[in-house]
């Protein structure tokens, strides 16, 4: 295979990082280029361990998607029949956990422990990134945060599942889908963060909002709350979890969220950039993927094949 | 004793049966305990005057003669009743035993009177649709805090008071009025709703006020549907009994029971929401309330003409929320159909999910 521009530098970046010697550097050259240009070809013959092949999520972020997952889902469950109690699917529900006396209690210890989450998140972001930094391993096209690339790669993958590409683009380890649910997902926390705490401070926002100014605030919040609560709710379970448990090859679930790891083929298919990361990282994906390319004749395309025997005769 | 004299000791009996639960020593039963005692009236409204022993022997007011509040009764059978009972009337039979004067509510009346919601018994126009003490102390009937007061407490009280009826009386009596009697946060609500969510009376009052000039609070035409759209209304409606009700903010704090009945309107300096007494007002509740404070809408509306900034702000959330939504999940779907068109099942099986034929690139090999 030939690598784009883009593959070349991610691979290049990363063997500097990980002190790649002469040797290894000669067997990571060697599986890449007897991989098929077709990327295709790759992620559909290769065999998956449905839980999981390679390492992506440390235990830390699997522990804050846990509270967060805990957190929001019992979040709705005690508050949305709150803001939501003139409806008649609500007071049974309410009533389900105690009345209004005990919900609300529940209601802001939970949200006590999604804050705890949030800032658990923020400090390990911190801690992660500023090691790297430190030591001169951190990518930005690695991280989360979003590029302009991502519009490139968003247009891409459009196309390509309207049939107008031949392949999916080249993704890194977070996609654009995931920079958009993990943006969105930060954003609606520190929405309902801050409208929660103007319910159970309404003293302190009042304070440092000008006089002028402090109602209209008060009363925002009071509509985002819910609104915000809604739509977390709505993109929860018609986006993300179609995503990770309806979407093709996803069913029953994505285990990543409980191992950590990610399949071989998703990773393939969806973070090619990052499964070039893990040729050089882990030996012993190179040596599966070489003996892969090998048993199934993958070296070479077909079309490749084609244009050697047409050249031959 | 004559045969006579037995005649009317048996009659006698009949007025004094202790089984009415109270001493009808006017005889009033004597045509009022019908059931068809009653008539109709010059508004073509059925009025009921039957009293039923039973049932009135069992309210507060079981042991105030008839004639102490109907003190314009003085013949039997008795004239035309033409102005009715006033709550402020003295008790001639009941002592107030603090004092020692007679009986009265003349006090808390009084202070009804000069509230924003003092009226006559008998008013025309406007001032018929303010409440009267009726409209909403009604004279309950039977009340489970004055069931019979356990053994060992008469027991204990009998050692000095002696008679077990006079201490059975005070227990009942005493243990009423030092359980909760307030009306809940949400019976109050309901309460004040009941004349201010009506929608002519505030329209008469509203358009009275505009032809005299007068003014009226910034917040009376709108007074419960903004009440419940505020988180104190909500919450409170909701059961929650520790937020805000009207009369937490519309009554003076120092005594409750006897503020409850001077509500002012919030142009009055003596009102607690006047301008200058909003922030005590307030920090009863929310400490650490401040002047910016004072600023929050307690009565917000999300009408559009009153409060354009709520309304759109509601009307923007909701479409963003749809657009999100319908994108993402297009998204989703274009993904899926994609994916699928390429060979993608929806569930993995033998390591791969890519068993399908594709449409428009290469297959697994198998």
């Amino acid at each position: 295979m030939k690598l784009s521009a883009e593959a070349q530098s991610v691979l290049e970046t990363s063997m500097r990082i990980n002190n790649t010697d002469d040797n290894e550097r000669q067997e990571i050259e060697k599986v890449i280029s007897s991989m098929p240009d077709d990327r295709v070809l790759l992620y559909k013959n290769v065999v998956s361990n449905p839980i999981g092949d390679i390492y992506r999520y440390s235990i830390h972020i699997r522990i804050q998607h846990m509270l967060t997952f805990v957190t929001f889902l019992t979040l709705a469950f005690t508050g949305l029949p709150i803001a939501f109690l003139d409806h008649s699917w609500a007071q049974p529900l309410n009533g389900l956990i105690g009345g209004i006396d005990i919900s609300r209690v529940i209601h802001r210890t939970l949200a006590a422990v999604m804050v705890l989450s949030m800032v658990y998140h923020v400090v390990y972001l911190f801690y992660v990134s500023t090691k790297e930094i430190l030591q001169g391993k951190f990518e930005l096209r690695r991280s989360i945060i979003p590029t302009f690339r991502d519009i490139t790669v968003f247009k891409e993958d459009m196309q390509y599942f309207f049939g107008k590409r031949e392949q999916r683009p080249e993704m890194d380890k977070f996609m654009y889908k995931q920079k958009i649910h993990y943006f969105a997902a930060a954003f609606g926390n520190l929405v309902m963060v801050i409208s929660g705490s103007s319910f159970i401070f309404p003293e302190f926002w009042a304070a440092i909002i000008p006089a002028s100014s402090a109602s209209f605030f008060q009363e925002l919040m009071r509509l985002s709350h819910p609104h915000e609560a809604l739509l977390a709710l709505l993109v929860i379970a018609f986006w993300h979890w179609y995503n990770v448990h309806l979407a093709p090859g996803r069913f029953p679930m994505q285990w990543t969220f409980l191992t950590g790891k990610i399949t071989r083929e998703h990773q393939i298919e969806e973070h090619f950039l990052e499964y070039l990361r893990n040729l050089v990282e882990l030996p012993e994906e190179r040596e599966y993927l070489q003996n892969l390319l090998d048993a199934r004749e993958l070296s070479l395309d077909v079309e490749d094949e084609f244009k050697i025997a047409e050249e031959e005769t | 004793m004559s045969n006579y004299s037995l005649v009317a000791v048996l009659i006698s009996l009949l007025f004094i049966n202790p089984a009415w639960g109270f001493e009808d020593d006017s005889g009033c039963l004597l045509c009022h305990k019908y059931p068809k005692m009653g008539r109709i009236n010059e508004q073509g409204v059925k009025r009921s005057y039957q009293v039923i022993p039973n049932a009135f022997g069992s309210t507060v007011h079981r042991n105030v003669p008839c004639t102490d509040c109907h003190d314009y009764i003085k013949q039997l059978p008795h004239r035309e009743v033409t102005k009715g009972v006033s709550c402020d009337s003295e008790c001639h039979s009941i002592k107030n035993p603090a004092t020692g004067k007679n009986f009265s509510h003349k006090p808390i009346y009084d202070k009804y009177k000069g509230s924003v919601h003092g009226r006559e018994k008998i008013e025309t126009g406007l001032e018929a649709d303010k409440p009267y003490c009726v409209t909403c102390h009604t004279n309950p009937m039977y009340n489970p805090d004055e069931d019979a007061p356990p053994k060992e407490i008469v027991d204990r009280c009998v050692v000095c008071h002696e008679d077990r009826k006079f201490v059975t009386n005070w227990y009942k009596h005493t243990s009423r009025r030092i359980k909760e009697v307030k009306r809940s946060p949400a019976e109050i609500v309901e309460l004040c709703s009941s004349c201010h969510s009506d929608k002519a009376l505030v329209d008469r009052h509203v358009e009275a006020a505009k032809k005299e000039g007068r003014e009226l609070g910034e917040k009376y035409a709108i007074a419960v549907e903004s009440y419940n759209e505020s988180f104190h209304g909500k919450v409170t409606k909701y059961g929650f009994t520790k937020a805000a009700n009207c009369l937490d903010c519309h009554a003076k704090k120092d005594n409750y029971y006897m503020n409850v009945h001077d509500i002012r309107a919030s142009r009055d300096p003596e009102s607690p929401v006047h301008e200058d007494n909003k922030l005590e007002t307030c920090q009863s509740c929310h400490i650490y309330a401040d002047e910016n404070y004072v600023q929050l809408d307690p009565h917000p509306s999300s009408k559009k003409e009153i409060n354009p900034f709520k309304y759109y702000a509601n009307m923007i959330y909701g479409w963003v929320g749809d657009v999100v939504i319908v994108l993402l999940i297009t998204m989703a779907m274009i993904e899926t159909w994609g994916r699928r068109r390429d060979g993608a099942s929806f569930c993995m099986r033998k390591g791969s999910s890519w068993w399908r034929k594709s449409k428009k690139s290469k297959d697994r090999i198998k």
